[in-house]
């Protein structure tokens, strides 16, 4: 994932946060839907992010939501399906 | 004083009164919590909060695990797998859940002697728990089987089969019996097992025993998972002495602050039901629908003191559910977070009742969402909503009610439950609209007279819809939507 991609990623998440009623700052490892954090609802938007801005076709995918806690979890999602 | 000044005073007094309550964010609560006088302390105040709502040997057995996971990091699963099937064995061994109690009634129905119930709900009960640990080794080594990809349906379509056996004209006595015995136990565990399902198909599973522990756990033994599953529990686990000695302030507060409700709905009934005269909202139903209707403003009075009673009911259970899983160290999000100051009905859906809505979200609305009409996102959206807040509302309403089959027939099971069924749907529909007026980026107004409005709204709505949602089953739907007709003068 490009920096620029990422970094508009995590500001996709920053303001699912902030809508959410969390101030806190996020590291690229750390949980945001298993934590509590972020909820399903939230995932589903993500969900729809992802599969506009970075194509990702989510039906092909056996989804977990492992496949999208945390912003590395995303990159390498991204990552491994622009690698095939 | 001016008006501003007296806000000022007003938003002061809040914010030391805020002050005063955080201990959770003291340092001297932190560590003094950290120490066994203070260990002690948060376990003897949590046993007084949840002994008068649990009852004793069940608060001090969830106490006793809480503390003891704690302690004992490494005998965390064991501890909570113990504790959890050893709730299950003794509530239903000393006859205290309702699974005995339908149980009891299939057993008179079929004139069987009532001594039955115990044995055999506590051999379904095993076997449920033999069951798991062979569905999540079955789950383990066959990951596109049935049951690991769709473990709901499946479980639903079992639970369907075991119904439709039991109905069956030629099935009755002892084989009857046994059959709707097997559903009564079973059906509380359809809503934990899929979490569990699901976890052993992700890269990194918990144990088995984690699992197994997670089913119906020792602090919440309902029909609802109160902080999801074992995956969302392990993320939610407090990593340093720090942060769980946070936990367990926010845990004492949670429990203190469930009491607390629990003498505000008490103070509610004692006023307005006992003193004031005002009806239940199944007896105002009722003397409208004999010609004799109480005056608008006690019918409305009374819709009103139901909600209200609702919605502290849903509040006070699932703080002092969460209460007791913070205690064990896992840092949940509050089962019903402020819902009055929701904003639109999609804030209400997710604040009235969190982990109802979560396990609704994931087992409809993702399903849903990942299946149908992925080219039209509005569309796909709203339906993913009204799948999650109408077909899986209204299934785990019917599922837990389940023993009215065995007691009226799937015919008059089916009638009674129509007015829930249009409660699903209207409410499904306003979630959905509001979640689609959202992605199209309209935002409530943040001014004062916005807040208000929104308020209102919100809780106009789902007030009214309350007297279709009603868990009674004793009015038809008629006989409701002519009630709800008549509050606005019509009839």
């Amino acid at each position: 994932m490009h920096t620029q991609a990422k970094s508009k990623l995590r500001e996709y998440l920053r303001t699912a946060l902030d809508k959410h009623g969390d101030p806190h700052d996020f590291a690229d490892e750390e949980s945001l839907f298993l934590s509590g954090r972020l909820d399903s609802f939230s995932m589903m938007n993500l969900v729809v992010y992802l599969e506009t801005e970075f194509s990702v076709d989510f039906s092909a995918l056996d989804f977990d939501v492992n496949l999208v806690d945390s912003v590395n979890d995303i990159e390498a999602l991204v990552d491994s399906i622009a690698s095939r | 004083m001016t008006p501003s000044a007296a806000g000022a005073s007003r938003s002061s007094d809040t914010s030391r009164l805020r002050r005063f309550l955080a201990i959770d964010e003291r340092e001297a609560f932190i560590e003094r919590a950290q120490t066994p006088l203070g260990q002690l302390a948060i376990a003897l105040i949590a046993l007084l909060a949840i002994a008068g709502h649990l009852g004793t040997w069940q608060a001090v057995l969830a106490v006793a695990a809480a503390m003891s996971a704690v302690i004992w990091t490494n005998a965390r699963a064991a501890i909570l797998f113990s504790a959890t099937w050893l709730m299950a064995f003794l509530e239903t061994g000393l006859g205290g859940n309702d699974t005995l109690d339908r149980i009891t009634a299939v057993l008179h129905q079929e004139q069987l002697p009532d001594a039955a119930a115990i044995p055999l709900a506590i051999g379904w009960l095993l076997l449920v728990l033999l069951g798991s640990v062979v569905a999540l080794q079955w789950v383990r080594r066959k990951p596109q089987s049935m049951l690991a990809r769709r473990p709901l349906v499946t479980l639903l379509a079992l639970e369907a089969l075991l119904c439709g056996v039991a109905s069956l004209s030629g099935v009755a006595g002892l084989p009857r019996a046994m059959l709707w015995s097997a559903v009564f136990v079973l059906t509380p565990y359809i809503w934990f097992l899929p979490y569990a399902i699901v976890d052993q198909r992700s890269r990194d599973p918990n144990s088995a025993l984690t699992q197994l522990g997670t089913l119906r756990p020792f602090w919440s033994p309902s029909y609802l998972p109160f902080g999801k599953g074992a995956a969302f529990l392990r993320k939610s686990l407090s990593k340093t002495p720090a942060e769980l000695a946070v936990t367990q302030l926010k845990a004492v507060k949670l429990l203190l602050w469930a009491n607390a409700l629990f003498a505000l709905r008490d103070a509610l009934i004692w006023l307005f039901n006992d003193t004031l005269q005002i009806p239940r909202l199944g007896d105002a139903i009722d003397a409208f629908v004999a010609g004799q209707p109480y005056a608008l403003s006690t019918a409305w009075a009374a819709l009103i003191l139901s909600m209200a009673k609702l919605s502290l009911q849903i509040a006070m259970w699932a703080h002092l559910f969460i209460g007791i899983a913070r205690l064990a160290g896992y840092r949940l999000p509050r089962g019903s977070w402020r819902p009055l100051e929701s904003r639109t009905l999609m804030d209400y859906f997710n604040r009235f009742h969190y982990y109802f809505k979560e396990l609704l979200v994931d087992f409809f609305f993702v399903p849903t969402f990942f299946k149908v009409f992925r080219n039209h996102q509005r569309l796909r959206m709203f339906f993913a909503t009204f799948m999650a807040a109408g077909v899986g509302n209204a299934l785990w309403h019917f599922v837990r009610d389940i023993d009215l089959i065995s007691t009226l027939g799937l015919g008059a099971a089916l009638e009674t439950f129509s007015s829930y069924l249009v409660y699903s749907a209207v409410l499904a529909t306003g979630v959905g609209l509001s979640q689609l007026r959202a992605n199209l980026g309209h935002r409530p107004s943040a001014t004062l007279a916005g807040r208000i409005y929104s308020f209102c709204f919100v809780w106009w709505f789902v007030t009214c819809l309350h007297i279709f949602g009603d868990a009674s089953r004793d009015h038809t739907l008629g006989e409701r939507t002519s009630f709800l007709v008549s509050l606005f003068g019509f009839i």
